[in-house]
């Protein structure tokens, strides 16, 4: 009996060890750094290649994934280089979709002309090349890239395609904070992918907006293996992307740790708010400083954690569980993994390891960091004094599993858009009368939150949702109320979005669009006009000569004589030439849109 | 009597049941007409053309998709083991010409230059053949094996491996798939999933905007 017991013992003790001591590493990808290349006319070129691509993400069959690589490179083979940039820096993005089907790039954040949007009506057909440009009106915050072709949004995000845009500019530099890019700075985009067991492909369906296993810059995690980020013994900068289909995570460290949110979706706050808990939602960005000064050099015990459970969730939000915060999940008790239903998911309802963190010796080539910062900048917000119109937008829908709606509407291209003056301030109020919680995203504009109703976080305002938003969570049964000023760009054709983040929803229709509109006259006249190409044919450079040197060009496409669109020019800088050295030679046509008229003017011209 | 008789009805009827259950895991009712397409030598190439057939592996495929990509040796590898046992591979580029410039005819053709190719390449520019086999992606293939009546009937259809990275490692249904239709057994695995880049049916408003 008793050798019986020992034998037990011995067993269990093996097993539990052995799961103990296979728990490995895998490095944690920190994306590459790419600053462009300046040209002599001062613009910062990124040229981008949106990619078909395959990753071993399992054992077995390679993965179908999508990723952004620098110009020809292939190395990327999930998720796309950080473009870092500066503040009021002229930039031209060169963007090629590689994929075999066609999509957009929004850059998330970024306050800039509707046209240079990247939302859905700015589609890249499958290998054309699209040059929107821009000067970079924000301030130092962190960004990002993605698709946003309707429909497809959620499929191609789940494949990869997107990345990290760092703004930087004086006041942030003038800070004592942690900037070594890949050091003591790096950047973390949270997801969580489903993969079929037939053939560890991506799920990307309506029954899939849960995955079952986390990664951060593409770098997966299962129960045995966590990605891993090695870290100096001084105080470090995350900056935070909840990449998510729709997951909302409540971020926290192993230890319980204090760490400070400096800033968000806009920028950096005031000052910092220290917290051991942080909710975060599909899009939305933290920048956080974590000080690992006292921790142990060598060690690997620390770990990002998702509190999602049950347990954190009725402790935040009591009373509240199905499809609330933080994870905005399904039934807990249908956690069935990879062929689950919907809303299953192995990560659903509980708490897990997003990653460990082992502690390296402190830089020595930069001045380690060891203090947090009591203040930062200085930013003022709008208030309801400023406001100059008010509107309401009120969720609906989700009955029965129907679409969620926003005013009662679903999505379309063609629907009648909001119209927004330009330089108004105005005040929206959010309503949710609804059974899900749903991440509210404006584009063009920041935005401040000045209060939140109903719903089952509270009435205030969260420290850390203080400074410019972007995005906003709007809790089960909840309303948010949030000031804007849409100011410098003005556009009456094309328009800007507004949708719930969560992907799913957002390609289901949950999306509103609206036109910012200036005193610009329009003229719907449909006249042609006149110009011509030289040299034609033409080798590297083409230059269009315009009978009225007072035509403003508003858009230029170039296709192929059956119709592939080859290159996709928004208000094109056209006077220094086209450059046209990326095509393949043969015969093209040139489709010039007119800015007052919106005519559409077409030219032949041969590529040498 | 009359009892056993309602019994082996209730049976009958069970097995019929049940035997239409199982009929969509069967593809023994898919039969392949005959096509023609131009290969990269500019010949017409036809299912016809091979008098001592005993069958096809059809493998759609094209020049730009990674996973397609990875699989040019193994492909020439399967039609050097089997075209001496009565069984030709015969590789379809059904991919958009207008939407793909990495598709045209003269990019196949330097494809199987440079691969040093040994089956034939053929163009499908109507996307007809596709349709027929109802292909949605590359690479995907399909084994096709002559009937008693001599049509053409579908024994396999999915992966060529599983796993595309990694050759040699994983299981290598498609090969498997033939050697047992030599053997004159049933496939094990009739249908497996395939995955890679999508084809996309010209004018059908989907994901080709």
């Amino acid at each position: 009996m008793k050798l019986n017991k020992i034998l037990i013992i011995c067993t269990l003790f093996l097993l539990t060890s052995k799961r103990i001591f296979s728990q490995t590493f895998t490095p944690l990808n920190v994306p590459e750094a790419y600053y462009g290349v300046t040209g002599a006319d001062g613009v910062t070129n990124f040229v981008l290649n949106m990619d078909e691509n395959l990753k071993q993400f399992r054992t077995g069959q390679a993965t179908i994934t999508g990723a952004v690589n620098i110009g020809t490179a292939t190395t990327n083979t999930f998720w796309g280089p950080t473009m870092i940039i500066n503040k009021d820096q002229a930039i031209k993005m060169h963007v090629t979709n590689n994929l075999n089907e066609s999509s957009t790039i929004h850059w998330h954040g970024m306050h800039l002309p509707a046209i240079m949007d990247g939302g859905p009506h700015q589609i890249i057909a499958a290998g054309a090349l699209w040059e929107p440009y821009w000067t970079v009106k924000n301030q130092a915050a962190i960004l990002w890239y993605h698709p946003h072709l309707h429909t497809t949004t959620q499929a191609q995000v789940t494949k990869g395609v997107g990345g990290f845009i760092i703004v930087k500019d004086a006041a942030e530099a003038a800070l004592v904070l942690p900037r070594t890019y890949g050091v003591d700075d790096i950047p973390l985009a949270i997801t969580s992918r489903r993969f079929l067991s037939t053939t560890n492909a991506m799920a990307a369906t309506l029954s899939d907006n849960y995955g079952d296993y986390v990664m951060v810059n593409g770098t997966l995690s299962t129960t045995t293996n966590y990605a891993q980020a090695t870290l100096p013994k001084q105080v470090v900068r995350m900056r935070i992307l909840n990449g998510e289909i729709q997951r909302g995570y409540n971020l926290g460290f192993s230890d319980n740790r204090t760490f400070y949110v400096i800033g968000n979706d806009g920028g950096l706050l005031n000052a910092p708010v220290a917290v051991t808990r942080l909710a975060i939602q599909t899009g939305e960005r933290f920048e956080i400083l974590v000080n690992l000064s006292t921790d142990t050099v060598g060690t690997q015990t620390l770990y990002l954690k998702a509190y999602n459970s049950t347990t954190e969730l009725t402790a935040l939000t009591p009373g509240q569980s199905i499809f609330g915060w933080p994870g905005n999940e399904g039934n807990p008790s249908n956690p069935t993994g990879n062929s689950g239903p919907l809303n299953g998911g192995l990560l659903n309802n509980v708490d897990f390891n997003i990653m460990n963190i082992k502690i390296a010796a402190a830089t020595t080539t930069t001045t380690p960091i060891t203090a947090i910062p009591s203040a930062l900048i200085s930013d003022t917000y709008w208030t309801t004094a400023n406001v100059t119109n008010s509107r309401t937008i009120t969720v609906g829908g989700g009955n029965g599993g129907s679409a969620f709606t926003l005013d009662g509407s679903l999505y379309t291209t063609t629907m009648t858009p909001k119209t927004v003056n330009l330089n108004a301030v105005e005040q929206w109020t959010i309503v949710n009368n609804q059974i899900f919680g749903h991440t509210f995203h404006l584009h063009d504009v920041f935005f401040k939150i000045i209060s939140r109703s109903g719903g089952n976080i509270g009435t205030t305002i969260r420290t850390f949702e203080q400074g410019w938003k972007d995005s906003v969570w709007i809790p089960i049964n909840g309303t948010v109320t949030f000031i804007a000023k849409f100011d410098d760009y003005a556009d009456s054709t094309w328009p800007y979005m507004y949708h719930c983040h969560a992907l799913t929803h957002e390609d289901e229709g949950m999306m509103g669009q609206f036109t910012v509109n200036g005193t610009m006259a329009t003229n719907a006249n449909s006249v042609k006009t006149a110009f011509s190409l030289y040299p034609n044919p033409s080798a590297d450079k083409l230059f269009i000569n315009l009978s009225d040197a007072s035509t403003a060009i508003y858009y230029i496409t170039i296709t192929t004589l059956e119709g592939r669109v080859a290159m996709m020019l928004p208000k094109p800088q056209w006077q220094n030439g086209i450059d046209i050295s990326s095509l393949s030679s043969g015969v093209y046509l040139l489709k010039l849109t007119d800015e007052k008229t919106k005519s559409v003017t077409t030219k032949k011209f041969i590529k040498n | 009597m009359k009892k056993s008789a309602l019994n082996l009805g209730i049976l009958l009827l069970c097995f019929a049941l049940l035997s239409f259950a199982l009929k969509p895991l069967s593809q023994a009712d898919k039969t392949i007409k005959t096509f023609r397409l131009k290969s990269t030598e500019n010949k017409i190439v036809s299912l016809s053309d091979y008098k001592n057939a005993k069958g096809f592996i059809i493998v759609f495929t094209c020049n730009k998709c990674p996973m397609a990509k990875l699989y040019s040796e193994r492909l020439n590898n399967l039609n050097n083991k089997f075209k001496t046992q009565g069984v030709y591979l015969l590789a379809i580029n059904s991919m958009d010409t207008v939407a793909y410039k990495e598709e045209s005819f003269k990019s196949m053709q330097k494809k199987v230059v440079r691969e040093k190719t040994t089956f034939p390449y053929l163009q499908d520019k109507k996307q007809e053949v596709a349709k027929q086999f109802k292909a949605i992606n590359t690479p995907q293939s399909f084994v096709i094996w002559k009937n008693k009546s001599g049509k053409w009937v579908q024994k396999y259809e999915g992966v060529i491996d599983d796993s595309a990275l990694e050759p040699k490692k994983g299981n290598n249904y498609l090969e498997k798939a033939v050697e047992e239709l030599l053997q004159n057994k049933l496939v094990s695995n009739p249908i497996t999933e395939s995955v890679g880049c999508r084809i996309f049916y010209r004018g059908v408003f989907d994901k080709m905007r």
